[in-house]
């Protein structure tokens, strides 16, 4: 148990010493001079997307307000010129000339044949 | 804290020079970490700018400038953490082992054998990052939070939101997966070296 304990502990100050070398071997890094330009760079291009879709969808709106509008005023205009209309139906305009066109006829006369 | 609670407050309301001066206030320090914790300075600068983006997305959240630096050190774990999960995902065909020089390099370095000059240094980075991509990243990040950067267990509770005592646990567990992992390569080196 001794001997194990011992073992572990030996192991634990190994990798100590493993994590401490590896400490000194890593030099502190300056950060290159185009550090800031470009963290910003990345930020407005992240910024212009959500813009670009914004702008996208004002113009889409805008265009969809102005189609119903000419769509509201083609409609009410329409309206208009379905009121100076005749108010007789499709039928009764029909079963009017067909009297009138019946007029050229003889009426058809049921006689009796002749013995 | 390397800033007064004023500037804080200011950079959180959307002023940009106050943000600019909190950035480079910390920018070093936080880039130190990040090197330290993903063991490659090629693309320290590419996580640092994750990490000072992610923090102006997210100030408004800040709940006081008193918690600032955890939050901070909180926003440079979870890049850290990402970044070693994508790498981890891109190497994972090719992730090689701990060659057998690395193993005997570490071996050296546990046992104060050897002289840290200049030349060294480099290597005994490549070979302390080999052996923690062994283990997950969250033990990585955890033990270079505590290990290397000599956080308090108060302040790595702050960091993550945990009891210490929890701490004490992640942190022992994490410690005996190394071990595990560096005595695992030891034998494999052993192994290779005594069949030649």
């Amino acid at each position: 148990m001794d001997r194990q304990n011992h073992q572990m502990e030996s192991d634990d100050g190994r990798l100590d010493v493993l994590f401490r070398a590896y400490r000194e071997a890593c030099p502190d890094l300056e950060p290159s001079a185009d550090f800031m330009p470009r963290l910003w760079q990345t930020i407005e291009v992240r910024q212009g997307v959500p813009a670009v879709f914004g702008r996208l969808a004002r113009n889409v709106a805008t265009a969809a307000l102005a189609l119903s509008t000419l769509l509201g005023l083609a409609v009410t205009i329409s309206g208009s010129r379905v009121a100076q209309l005749p108010a007789e139906s499709y039928v009764e305009v029909l079963a009017e000339e067909h009297n009138s066109a019946n007029l050229d006829f003889e009426p058809v006369r049921l006689t009796a044949p002749e013995q | 804290m390397l800033v007064d609670y004023e500037l804080i407050r200011r950079a959180r309301e959307g002023d940009g020079p106050a943000f600019n001066q909190l950035v480079a206030a910390y920018r070093k320090r936080i880039l130190g970490t990040i090197a330290r914790t993903i063991g490659r300075p090629e693309d320290v600068e590419d996580v640092g700018q994750e990490v000072f983006l992610r923090l102006y997305y997210s100030l408004d959240q800040l709940r006081s400038a008193e918690v600032f630096e955890p939050w901070l050190y909180r926003l440079t774990a979870n890049a850290a953490y990402d970044y070693l999960r994508k790498r981890r995902r891109r190497m994972e065909s090719r992730m090689a082992d701990l060659s057998e020089q690395q193993v005997l390099l570490a071996d050296a370095i546990a046992g104060e054998k050897i002289d840290r000059d200049e030349g060294q240094k480099k290597r005994i980075r490549e070979a302390v990052d080999a052996l923690l991509d062994r283990v997950s990243e969250e033990d990585r990040v955890l033990l270079m939070l505590k290990e290397v950067e000599g956080l308090s267990l108060k302040e790595l509770g702050e960091i993550y939101h945990v009891k210490e005592n929890a701490l004490k646990v992640r942190l022992f567990r994490a410690r005996q997966r190394v071990l595990k992992a560096f005595n695992a390569a030891r034998k494999q080196a052993s192994a290779v070296g005594s069949a030649r």
